[in-house]
């Protein structure tokens, strides 16, 4: 069985993963919460995704043990900030303006990965809709929409004059 | 974090900025994506605290609305309330804001579930029931 790939939908073709997944590294090495967190770029068929290793500190109940659902917050709007920059045409840095994410299944203490698809990239704004997996791929478990601001002259100058 | 008070349905949490919360190499801004576990964290103490009772809970959604750019220049304060309480949901509001400037820096509504002890917790009382 063969499945269409709507390219309008993907993130990226394999052709093109090779420099977003160059990019995407640089980006992210760039923020010190993803490295404190120890975030790190991945790439299979389907694209470039963000993995997050377990370690103890992420650990949020030990009675269950699942990760801290603040830890899976952080790893959907980093990598929707990582997306939505990447996809600018001059990598302007966003803003993140608002996230709501719905916890799908409990997070084991065990590797989670994280695929952005782009719901809309703006001259402004841009959505970006996050999924996040442990075990299988078609078991999410956490999944959430980021709105990103990019940054005009506009808002540049809101900025410096102290919101 | 610290837990600065906990009072009925209503609990205040603190955290000081440190360097490894910043969302960008050359500015002192703290990532956003700090303030969301500080929501979650505060919220799930407001269901205990809104609940008087600890019972395992699950975070089912959670919505944040970042109103400005965070300093880290001055510690935070989320203050988590519980909305309303279900015998399975509760629905809790937390505001965080800047301390000493009082300023509004990000707001959160969230839904949790009660009760949802999960299959580790609930095999370890099977197991404890029948010893």
């Amino acid at each position: 069985m063969s499945t269409v790939v709507d390219p309008a939908q993907q993130c990226s073709g394999p052709a093109e993963s090779g420099k977003e997944y160059a990019d995407w590294q640089a980006l992210l090495e760039r923020i010190p919460y993803a490295r404190h967190l120890g975030l790190e770029v991945q790439r299979d068929d389907a694209g470039v995704l963000v993995h997050l290793p377990c370690r103890e500190a992420l650990i949020g109940n030990f009675m269950l043990p699942a990760l801290h659902g603040g830890v899976l917050g952080a790893l959907i709007e980093l990598t929707a900030r990582v997306a939505a920059q990447s996809r600018d045409a001059e990598t302007r840095c966003p803003r993140i303006l608002d996230s709501h994410i719905n916890y799908l299944r409990s997070a084991q203490a065990r590797s989670t990965f994280a695929r952005a698809q782009i719901v809309r990239q703006g001259r402004r704004t841009s959505l970006v809709q996050v999924t996040c997996w442990q075990g299988e791929k078609s078991k999410p478990i956490v999944s959430g929409q980021v709105q990103l601001l990019l940054p005009t002259m506009a808002t540049q100058q809101e900025d410096r004059h102290g919101h | 974090m610290q837990v600065v008070s906990v009072d009925q349905g209503q609990v205040c949490m603190r955290l000081t900025p440190q360097s490894w919360m910043f969302a960008q190499e050359d500015t002192n801004e703290i990532c956003t994506s700090v303030l969301y576990s500080l929501a979650d964290s505060a919220g799930g103490l407001a269901v205990f605290a809104g609940a008087l009772e600890l019972m395992p809970i699950a975070t089912l959604d959670l919505r944040m609305d970042y109103l400005r750019p965070v300093s880290g220049d001055h510690a935070l304060l989320a203050v988590a309330t519980c909305r309303h309480l279900t015998n399975e949901v509760a629905f809790i509001h937390c505001d965080i804001l800047s301390e000493g400037k009082r300023e509004l820096l990000a707001t959160a509504n969230a839904t949790f579930m009660r009760n949802t002890p999960g299959q580790q917790f609930r095999a370890d009382r099977l197991k404890k029931e029948g010893a």
